[in-house]
């Protein structure tokens, strides 16, 4: 069993460390701005291929100072994949770092590719040959109410699912979610300024011309979800958490849907991530803390070993699977968890300015665009009640397009 | 009623107040003990006396005094008894019961000379034996001076020497007193008992005046007759003088007359003022205050000792290993401190008669139980408490001793208000039992038992517990003056659990066991007085259950699994002699010839030569039958040390030595783990080996009231372990393909000035080392660094320590520690990436950066409970703030990744002034 799996069961254990030694012990855990001592560029490279026939796509990103914010993305660079039959798939950029093959294409089994990158500065990087992982199944994706480690309640999205790999199977997990949202103080028209000066100011109500009730947002996900199957009997995941949801969490409140994609990895691969994994949740193992190193991957510079290159070329066979659910079906009567943003504050902006000549505060806020119109008070004076913006207008946390897939 | 004043470790001083102050006394008693005659007397008067109960007898007596002086008094209560009093400064009179040896009295007992007769005999029976004559006058005062004679005047005696040995012992508790000074009065010669008290000294022929010196015991003065080689014990009251806090004073001058480089010893007893934090007493805590010990940070368990990983350390407890002896991942030692009573700690030449780690040995042992008297002592901590109770089994024979230490964490945890912690665990508790039996004159016994377990849970679904056992047999055997014998049968165990009782299928309980059997026969032998020999043999079963994992109900998926059992035996002979060339030049020349087999029934994995070891290099794996050796590993380990004396306090000491490893912790994390395993040598891991060559001066000045030493030392080691990035280690079968073995290379100076005696001791020591790894190899996956050398986890080169006590009056004492260190090394980020919609950081050379620089000071107030009369148990409270400065001394720098963005963070256990108060007591 890899220690890294012990740890990641005990991730919970070892983040609540410091709050069980701060009771004994006033430890104390900070966070600190760091700054890079000694820089070293090193391209990092996210390759999977998949079984889809779609344009397949490769990042290329540089190492960026600590103190700096990334993303770095490699402009420029020639990337193509070559498999064992001379077939070559070149990649052309879309947007900076992000390449995409020329062509749809599907890596198919029994076959081996190749990555090769050529950057702009003139170095080149060659990829391990990898075939394409048999591919797995999803028997089932399913939400459940459960509480976690932390005795939080909330619903767990859980997968069961099966490999096709000899002997232990390893699947990677992505996933996108998408959930509705309502905005709880939204009525039917907007504070518009007709006019801001000379003083008093004029505002009207319009109906609003937009959807601004209803709104959904996707996220994708951006953790690593490993699992496999190294210390079962079986050749498959039961009951694996993909994702947990607490009931606090806003994005639960109507109605959720989860889009999960599992790739099945070939160890190499599965140990690449769990590598990384653990150099960045290690961490709060407070007293003991895993030994970080180089992250050695299966890409590798063609002229030396002291040009560092980081990331893994893989060929995965991926699946995937959506489903949804109402906050009603686990959750039947009770409240709702609290909205993304605090709607019982009320604010009732003067009209006039407070001095000769200045803004109204009224208007200040209507333009601000961060607070929303709710009701009148019959007060000449503050004659509006308004309230932060995403309580009156879902926009502010979302699109107002029903997505393609949504079903209701 | 008067029963319960016991005397313990020391004399405990009845205190009786007086309101009067007229020197002469007028006192009626009828039909009166001694006692209560003493404690009339007390309240009559201005005196304090000072005395135990018992010695004082059952015996009544009347009388009637006028206005008479207090010596005529105490002439009169005491002219027939035992009992000598001594009227001290400040009216303060004690009572001592007199030393019988032989059923003689004292000389002089009687007023003079009656009995000189039937002591002294002077015999003189022909013309050419020297005849010894005796000078019977002066001897005044009531410290009376006892003459014993040993052997018979021969006519053949002359100017020869004779020895004399014999044990010393405290006749309060019967135990052995060790390190206490003999010495010839107007002579140079001199003994210094060894750890079983045991003494031997040379005299001339005749008349010679003994000298017994030690803190914490009376001086004495015995006239010794020596006709003839022969015995004599000394029977030594423990001083009144110890009941004030000073640090112990060890042996003299045993730091420049000893021929071991690199040793120190710690007595319990001198680390109780020393302010700790959490008011845990703790010898392993105070041993990190010396040269050369440090920790990887503040609450990191193990040692690193001159440049040695933690795993290098040979803890032994009563002569059995103990392999994790903290709690809590290492805030609290393991070890009950009143059980305790010193440790040795070798760190440079470690004697031959030690062996099977490479930096060190902590040989640590425990109090024997008081044979005379039951006794306790206890502590009431903020976080623990601890309890050590004694009692005689065979009156002056035999006894028990037993200790209890626990937290009462667990019982903090629940009464919280938070869910999730009050649903946490988080518990240890120790346990100590000793047996000892002195069967006769020549033999003794002792039997040690030990127990310690921790369990924690921070989260509903986990459950983590670990704990040694140990317990050892120790048979002592005299066979002559010069011959003594010692075998050891010894078993040490550690093991940890995990079970995860989760939401998922996955539930499962995990474990690892070590154990390990020993059995040692060691003699030391007299040879002549230039000579003196220590040899043995020993040989130790390990049995290793590297990890079996289990499903914990039937719904788990969770696969068993169990690495098959490791069997290792690991031998030794051993001899070393301590060869006085001259009064000037000592040598210990010691070797050890050890060897090790990886003991079957085994599957050994083959892998190509040359190559880095994984999947595609395995060339086949080869079955070993049950008993089978699979593999044997032999070596000389050579343990030479010289001292040459260029004065009498000041000494020159070089060393030498070799040693060799079969055991290795398998551990990827920066500092050390309760789920660290064990793994023995094998086919593909090979044994360890440390060579260290050092070099040292030692000087005492005013009388051994400071002892000064420097000692430098290098050293190199070989095939030490390290492991590939991200390894896997526990429940791997394939374990070797993780692993690398590479050398380490460690220098330093080590400085240390302690102050022995006054109101003001403690130590200042101040340490520069190195410590370096090198990881190389032609294949990339086995490179650490590029294969060059760099700094080890623990490379820390600047160690500032300072323990110093102030005593302020008889009752308070103020104590402080300071400790600076150079940061320890950490691998640092060399940059950010983005990657899978996060951002991550990457690291790439090991321990290019330091944590900044630690430092604390902590200061401790110890007060002493009053002295009233009818006290049942003498108390002793210690206020201490740990860290007083409040420096938040980071441990550890790490980064994760929370919500795709990368958060840098700081660890600290112990960031702010920590204050805590115990009670100590004992009766």
């Amino acid at each position: 069993m890899r220690i890294g799996v012990i740890l990641r069961y005990f991730d919970s254990i070892f983040s609540m460390g410091p709050i069980l030694l701060s009771l004994f012990f006033v430890s104390c855990v900070e966070t600190f701005e760091p700054e890079t001592e000694v820089f070293e560029s090193v391209l990092i490279v996210e390759a999977a291929i998949t079984n889809e026939d779609k344009r397949q796509q490769v990042l290329l990103n540089r190492t960026f100072r600590l103190e700096e914010e990334g993303p770095n993305p490699e402009s420029s660079a020639t990337v193509r994949v070559v498999d064992d039959q001379q077939n070559e798939f070149v990649f052309e950029e879309v947007e900076p770092g992000r390449y995409l093959s020329v062509q749809t294409f599907s890596a198919v089994p029994n076959r081996q590719y190749q990555l090769s990158i050529a950057t702009s500065d003139g170095r080149t990087y060659g990829s391990d040959s990898v075939s394409l992982t048999p591919e797995s199944q999803i028997l089932d994706l399913y939400a459940s109410r459960e509480e976690n480690s932390n005795g939080q309640d909330g619903i767990a999205i859980l997968i069961d699912s099966q490999g096709n790999q000899s002997g232990t199977q390893s699947f990677r997990f992505e996933y996108e979610e998408t959930y509705k949202i309502i905005a709880p103080r939204w009525v039917a028209v907007d504070a518009v300024v007709i006019r801001e000066r000379p003083s008093p100011a004029i505002i009207i109500l319009e109906p609003k011309t937009e959807e601004q009730q209803v709104c959904y947002n996707t996220e994708l996900s951006n953790t690593i979800i490993l699992g496999d199957t190294e210390n079962t009997n079986q050749n498959g995941l039961t009951r694996f958490p993909v994702r947990f949801i607490s009931r606090d969490n806003f994005i639960i409140s109507h109605r959720y849907s989860i889009l999960v994609r599992q790739f099945a990895q070939t160890r190499e691969a599965f140990a690449f991530y769990e590598t990384l994994n653990e150099f960045s949740s290690q961490t709060e193992s407070l007293f003991s803390q895993v030994q970080p190193g180089f992250l050695n991957g299966n890409i590798f510079s063609q002229e030396g070993e002291s040009d560092n290159v980081v990331g893994f070329f893989e060929a995965s066979s991926v699946t995937s699977r959506r489903i949804f659910f109402d906050y009603e079906d686990f959750f039947p009567g009770e409240p709702l968890p609290p909205y993304a943003s605090d709607c019982s504050l009320e604010f009732t902006p003067d009209l006039l300015p407070s001095s000769p000549g200045g803004a109204s505060p009224l208007v200040q806020a209507i333009n601000s665009l961060r607070q929303k119109y709710v009701e009148a008070t019959g007060d000449d004076n503050r004659p509006f009640v308004l309230v932060n913006r995403p309580c009156g207008d879902c926009t502010a946390l979302g699109s107002n397009v029903i997505p393609e897939f949504w079903e209701e | 009623m008067k029963k319960i004043f016991w005397i313990s470790f020391f004399l405990l001083p009845i205190l009786i107040t007086a309101q009067d102050r007229t020197p002469r006394i007028s006192i009626t008693f009828q039909d009166k003990t001694l006692t209560e005659v003493v404690e009339q007397l007390g309240e009559l008067t201005d005196y304090q006396f000072f005395y135990v109960p018992q010695w004082l007898g059952t015996k009544v007596t009347s009388g009637n005094f006028e206005d008479v002086e207090l010596s005529e008094l105490l002439d009169f209560l005491f002219g027939e008894t035992n009992i000598q009093y001594h009227v001290g400064p400040d009216n303060k009179v004690y009572l001592i019961r007199n030393q019988t040896i032989y059923d003689e009295l004292p000389t002089g007992f009687f007023g003079r000379s009656p009995l000189l007769g039937d002591t002294i005999p002077v015999i003189s029976e022909s013309e050419d034996s020297n005849p010894i004559f005796l000078s019977l006058d002066k001897e005044d005062g009531p410290s009376e001076i006892k003459t014993i004679r040993i052997g018979k005047a021969s006519s053949r005696a002359g100017n020869k020497k004779y020895t004399l040995t014999g044990f010393a012992k405290s006749n309060s508790t019967g135990e052995p007193i060790p390190n206490l000074a003999v010495v010839v009065k107007g002579g140079e010669d001199g003994a210094v008992t060894n750890i079983q008290g045991y003494y031997e000294i040379e005299l001339p022929y005749g008349k010679n005046t003994l000298i017994t010196k030690s803190l914490g015991f009376g001086d004495t003065e015995t006239n010794v007759i020596m006709f003839n080689n022969g015995q004599y014990d000394f029977v030594l009251n423990e001083s009144l003088e110890q009941l004030e806090e000073v640090i112990v004073e060890g042996s003299a001058r045993t730091n420049v007359e000893d021929a071991t480089t690199g040793s120190n010893q710690i007595l319990s007893e001198e680390t109780k003022n020393i302010p700790l934090v959490l008011g845990e007493r703790d010898v392993l805590k105070v041993a990190t205050t010396l040269p050369g010990i440090t920790t990887a940070g503040e609450g990191a368990a193990g040692f690193n000792v001159r440049g040695g990983n933690t795993d290098q350390n040979l803890i032994l407890l009563d002569g059995a290993v103990i392999y994790n002896p903290s709690h809590f991942f290492g805030i609290f030692q393991a070890l009950n401190p009143f059980a305790v009573k010193d440790a040795t700690i070798y760190k440079g030449n470690i004697p031959a008669r030690f062996g099977g780690r490479l930096s060190s040995v902590f040989d640590i042992s425990t109090k024997d139980g008081n044979t005379s008297n039951f006794s306790a002592e206890a502590s009431i901590g903020p976080v623990t408490s601890n309890v050590v109770l004694e009692t005689p089994i065979v009156k002056d024979k035999a006894s028990l001793l037993i200790g209890g230490r626990g937290t009462y964490s667990d019982w903090i945890l629940r009464s919280l208000d938070d869910e999730a912690l009050n649903n946490s665990e988080a518990s240890f508790y120790d346990l100590i039992a000793k047996y000892t039996h002195k069967l006769d004159e020549n033999n003794s016994l002792s039997a040690t038992a030990y127990y310690s377990k921790d369990n924690f849970s921070i989260t509903s679904d986990s459950l983590f517990g670990f704990g040694n056992r140990m317990a050892s047999l120790q048979w002592d055997r005299k066979f002559s003056e010069k011959t003594k014998g010692q075998l050891v049968l010894s078993n040490s165990q550690y093991d940890f659990d995990i079970e995860f009782d989760g939401n998922s299928n996955q539930d499962f309980e995990l474990g690892y066991t070590i154990n390990e059997t020993e059995v040692k026969l060691n003699f030391v032998h007299i040879l002549n007085d230039k000579h003196t020999l220590d040899f043995g043999v020993s040989s130790k079963l390990y049995l290793v259950d590297p990890g079996d994992r289990s499903p914990l109900n039937p719904e788990s998926t969770i696969e068993s699994l169990e690495i098959p059992r490791e069997k290792g035996l690991e031998s030794a002979v051993f001899i070393s002699d301590n060869f006085k060339l001259s009064d000037k030049f000592l040598i210990d020349a010691g070797v050890r010839v050890s060897v090790f087999s990886a003991l079957g029934p085994s599957t050994q994995r083959i892998y190509e030569e040359n190559q880095p070891r994984n999947e595609t290099t395995l060339v086949e794996e080869r079955e070993f039958g049950s008993g089978d050796f699979i593999t044997t590993y032999a070596g000389p380990e050579f343990r030479l040390s010289a001292r040459y004396l260029l004065a009498p306090d000041l000494s020159v000491k070089a060393s030498f030595n070799n040693t060799f490893q079969y055991i290795h912790t398998l551990s990827n994390t920066t500092t050390v783990s309760p789920i660290d395993t064990w793994k023995l040598s094998d086919t593909n891991i090979e044994p360890a080996r440390a060579f260290q060559y050092s070099l040292g001066v030692y000087k005492n000045l005013q009388e051994d009231m400071y002892e000064l030493s420097l000692e430098g030392y290098y050293k190199t080691s070989s095939n030490v372990l390290d492991f590939k990035v991200g390894a896997d280690l526990l429940l791997n079968e394939e374990i070797e393909q993780e692993i690398l073995q590479g050398e380490g290379k460690a220098y330093g100076v080590e400085l240390l000035m302690r102050k022995n005696r006054g109101k003001l001791n403690g130590w200042l020591g101040y340490t520069y080392s190195r410590s370096f790894l090198k990881f190389d190899s032609e294949f990339r996956e086995e490179r650490i660094n590029d294969g060059d050398f760099f700094p080890s986890n623990f490379d820390r080169p600047h160690d500032v320590s300072l323990v110093a006590n102030y005593k302020l009056t008889k009752r308070f004492s103020l104590s402080t520690n300071f400790v600076y260190q150079t940061g320890r090394p950490i691998t640092f980020p060399v940059g950010s990436f983005n990657f899978n919609n996060s951002e991550f950081v990457l690291f790439s050379n090991r321990n290019e950066f330091r944590i900044p620089d630690y430092y604390r000071l902590d200061i401790g107030l110890n007060i002493e409970g009053n002295h009233k009369i009818k006290k049942f148990a003498h108390s002793f409270w210690t206020i201490s703030v740990y860290n007083v400065l409040g420096r938040n001394n980071p441990y550890s720098v790490f980064f994760l990744t929370d919500n795709g963005e990368v958060k840098a963070l700081q660890s600290s256990i112990f960031a702010i002034p920590i204050p805590s108060i115990t009670y100590n007591f004992k009766f």
